[in-house]
């Protein structure tokens, strides 16, 4: 009896001792520091005003939301759409095939991201290898303007974030079973409605899943769209970070990150109360 | 799992404690590829002290890691003269102990009394650059560029590279109007802003990395650049001319300071030293192709670097430029802003 | 049949080319006979030698192997202890714990990475291992627990049930049945936390000190100067390596079994 209290005890003083200090502290700093007048960047400085959110709010900031939620978005999309049918069809596979091609996707994500996104430079600048591949095949007549432009964000985004979508995605296919297929397929379902009406509402917490690894990232993300995207806009991450370096205004920078968590937080809660009508079981 | 986990904290503890207690270390914080490492290790061998070695991309997070955290560790930092400027005026820096630096007298008179720190109390100046235009004659038949404005013209529709810098982008519309690169009046800087809303269909490009790939692999063929970072370019392509605007243009000066809780000052003092000596002068300027501060050292350059007109410009026409200084943070601000509208114009 | 199957295979190839192509292109790049240039220019090995001579470039390589051990081992750990706990305790401050998690996901990496730094400055923590390390652990462990959690709530409820009923404990409940099912989650989270561990830049940025340099700053800088081949011959030697181990273990297993 003492034993299993002392497992339990064990186990909360351990997660409230990290998570207090860790997380909840500096999330407190956060916020406190968001509330204090704009440069100032002592924690303990007495005054307190809501100056920083209201300049949030200002139209200049809010096309900067609005834009990094449509740029974030697509990307999502994009990653769904690519890696949704690439996620059922490895975790249909067989034990140690399978094994060997998910490492396989993991094994590049230990190269410096940053080498890898200036790797993909290399790939589509004006003589680069895709243009000198697609020119001297006579595919195209004259060299693809890839770089420095939103595609070339775009495939940059999808590049580092795919496998993000796809292990979430992955493990949820894993654990469905295979008998409820067969039998809708008995029952004369076609593979459209098999897909429609059983495999994707079951996948559903893993698409989920999927696409919150992915839109977050993509949301604060800051490296890729300067240097694939030729830093001609900004986006909510290149803003959160010249404001906390180069303006030296972490006020700023922490209400900006707070609004986003915030956004971010709704969108989730409204998620859930939407799906709780629902009394299905919660796979995730 | 529990005893694992004791056993690592243990080892840690023990790591660290191994590294309080060792006496000659030097723990540089610098721009990266300003400091050759031949040279670290050359001072390493010759002082017996070993040097650890970390680097940054910008100002900020060097200002940001020193402000924040009073045990930040280092000996020797490389700020740019406007941060010096802030630091020395925020008492982040050491007073220099100029008796530990005999090798001062080899020092360029030009960069000996900066406006910011007249007496060199704080702050050795090291390594300089100007900014300029660089253009790809190879695309340009009559490239007849020869002002800031003339980056404005409609034939360079989507062909700019621009550093992705505040300052430096305002300063050449501040120049271009003919005032201040260092201007603080609101008026001028907005005036500025509304002409460079005007540019942003020329750029094609704002970069700070890749700067001299972008060159040479001609992804831009005109635009802004440091005068080293082209003179690299144009020695793996040679259509790369570089020009210094009529209107006039931004000097920068790279500076070796000791923050003030450096826990490692006497080591500190032995490698500026060390650095301000001709010969070691004379090796950075040839491994990093940038302007040195250091007059003994340059003299020793072959005489194709030492009057090369782009790395080492006449007096005439080093007259025209303009230190860049410390604007102040509410200043600072305002340029910031212009600067994200200006990105979210395009 | 056959006309789906080799469908799925070409989606399948397409989609690990897309993957690898930018890695060949590094690794053809590493032997590119230029300073500057992002174009191939000729062929040399002049970058290998210049490697592995460069034994600064080693050490920090080394540091974040360690680092990137050690904390997704001690994070793997704690959030194992953490998942479950959620899971099976009621406990006050348990939804307070829940959220924190959440906004620890959320929260931009620079705003982490700043409020790390200011923490560690008022406790005067010394930057370096010791800083980084607790840093990493903290990043880390969201996604350890969050990886687990939706595997544990998966699990039939009955197995507990039963496993109290036959008189276990709590922690032999742990160790006998939670461990065993959660293995597959357990790895995943480890190999998760060590691949974001290996490649954070902005953290580390920020908590960072003098006296262990690790590879992504340094990778993060030398960037900053033109991307120099060598660091392309870095990491195509990496990835070779980490390749053939991933491909000697599955020879391995596969003698195993």
């Amino acid at each position: 009896m003492k034993r299993d209290q002392n497992f339990k005890y064990f186990s909360l003083s351990l997660i409230w001792f990290w998570l207090f200090l860790f997380a909840l502290l500096p999330t407190c700093f956060v916020v406190a520091t968001s509330f204090m007048p704009p440069h100032q960047n002592d924690i303990l400085s007495q005054t307190s005003t809501l100056e920083n959110y209201q300049l949030v709010f200002q139209p200049l900031y809010l096309k900067i939301f609005q834009k990094s939620f449509v740029i974030a978005g697509l990307a999502t999309l994009i990653c769904l759409f690519l890696g949704y049918p690439f996620a059922y069809l490895i975790a249909r596979m067989q034990g140690r095939l399978k094994n060997f091609l998910l490492m396989l996707i993991i094994i590049p994500f230990w190269t410096s991201s940053l080498i890898r996104s200036y790797a993909l430079i290399a790939m589509i600048k004006t003589k680069g290898l895709l243009n000198t591949f697609l020119l001297s095949l006579g595919f195209i007549s004259g060299p693809l303007p890839l770089l420095f432009t939103n595609t070339a964000v775009m495939i940059g985004l999808v590049y580092n974030l795919l496998p993000f979508m796809i292990l979430p995605i992955l493990t949820n296919v894993e654990r469905l079973d295979s008998q409820i297929i067969d039998a809708a397929r008995d029952l004369g379902a076609n593979r459209m409605t098999t897909f429609r009406r059983i495999v994707l509402p079951l996948t559903l917490p893993g698409i989920i899943a999927g696409c919150i690894l992915v839109f977050l990232p993509a949301m604060t993300i800051f490296y890729i769209p300067d240097i694939l995207g030729g830093a001609k806009s900004i986006l909510l991450g290149n803003l959160i970070q010249n404001q906390y370096l180069i303006a030296q205004n972490w006020p700023m920078g922490s209400a900006l990150s707070t609004v986003l968590t915030l956004i971010l937080v709704s969108l989730i809660i409204i998620y859930l109360i939407a799906t709780r009508g629902n009394k299905k079981r919660d796979w995730m | 799992m529990k005893k694992g986990l004791l056993y690592f904290t243990l080892v840690l503890f023990l790591l660290l404690s191994q590294f309080s207690h060792a006496a000659n270390i030097l723990n540089i914080y610098a721009w990266s590829g300003e400091i050759p490492d031949t040279l670290i290790r050359q001072f390493e061998k010759e002082t017996k002290i070993k040097v650890n070695f970390s680097t940054y991309e910008n100002n900020e997070i060097l200002y940001a890691k020193i402000r924040a955290a009073r045990s930040a560790g280092y000996d020797i930092i490389l700020p740019s003269s406007y941060y010096v400027d802030r630091m020395l005026r925020q008492n982040m820096l050491a007073k220099l102990d100029k008796a530990k630096i005999p090798n001062l007298k080899h020092l360029d008179p030009q960069f000996v009394h900066p406006a910011y720190d007249p007496e060199m109390t704080y702050s050795v100046p090291f390594i300089w650059g100007t900014t300029g235009i660089f253009y790809n004659k190879a695309y340009f038949t009559h490239p007849n560029i020869t002002k800031w404005d003339d980056l404005w013209q409609k034939r360079f529709a989507n062909t700019l590279m621009l550093l992705d810098d505040t300052r430096e982008v305002f300063s050449i519309a501040l120049l271009s109007l003919g005032y201040s690169a260092n201007d603080k009046n609101e008026e001028h800087i907005k005036k500025a802003f509304e002409k460079l809303k005007l540019l942003m269909p020329n750029v094609k490009v704002f970069s700070s990395d890749t700067v001299v790939s972008i060159i040479v692999d001609e992804d831009a063929t005109v635009g802004m650049v440091w005068n080293g970072d082209a003179y690299k370019a144009s020695q793996e392509n040679n259509n790369i001319e570089f020009i210094f605007p009529r209107e006039g243009f931004v000097i920068w000066v790279d500076n070796l300071a000791v923050p003030a809780n450096a826990p490692h000052k006497d080591a500190a003092y032995a490698f500026i030293n060390f650095l301000l000596r001709p010969d070691i002068a004379k090796e950075i300027a040839l491994n990093t192709n940038y302007p040195i501060t250091n007059l003994s050292g340059k003299k020793l350059l072959p005489s194709a670097v030492q009057n090369n007109p782009v790395i080492y410009p006449p007096a005439a026409v080093l007259k025209k430029g303009q230190f860049q200084t410390d604007v102040g943070e509410e200043t600072l601000a305002v340029y910031e802003k212009y600067w994200e509208e200006l990105k979210m114009s395009g | 049949m056959n006309l789906r199957r080799l469908q799925n295979n070409i989606y399948l190839t397409l989609m690990y080319a897309f993957f690898y192509i930018p890695i060949i292109t590094l690794i053809i790049y590493s032997f590119n006979d230029t300073k500057y240039s992002l174009i191939w220019r000729g062929f040399t090995w002049g970058w290998y030698v210049e490697l592995f001579s460069d034994a600064d470039l080693w050490i920090s390589t080394w540091h974040s192997f360690i680092l990137a051990l050690m904390s997704s081992t001690i994070a793997t750990s704690i959030g194992l202890i953490a998942a479950v706990s959620l899971y099976r305790y009621r406990f006050l401050g348990r939804n307070i714990l829940n959220g924190l998690i959440f906004i620890m996901i959320l929260s931009p990496e620079i705003v982490m990475g700043a409020s790390l730094l200011i923490l560690f400055s008022k406790l005067d923590l010394p930057l370096g291992f010791f800083s980084l390390l607790l840093a990493h652990i903290t990043f880390c462990m969201p996604f350890v627990i969050v990886t687990i959690l939706s595997r544990l709530v998966s699990v039939d409820k009955n197995i507990f049930e039963a496993a109290k009923d036959l008189g276990a404990q709590d922690f032999l409940i742990f160790r006998r049945i939670i461990f065993p099912l959660m293995l597959p989650a357990i790895c995943a989270s480890w190999l998760l936390s060590f691949t974001l561990s290996l490649d954070d830049v902005i953290i580390s940025y920020f908590v960072a000190g003098p006296e262990f340099q690790i590879l992504p700053l340094q990778i993060y800088s030398m960037v900053r100067a033109g991307v120099k081949p060598e660091i392309n011959a870095l990491c195509s030697v990496l990835f070779c390596l980490t390749l053939g181990l991933v491909l000697l273990a599955q020879f391995a297993l596969r003698k195993k079994s």
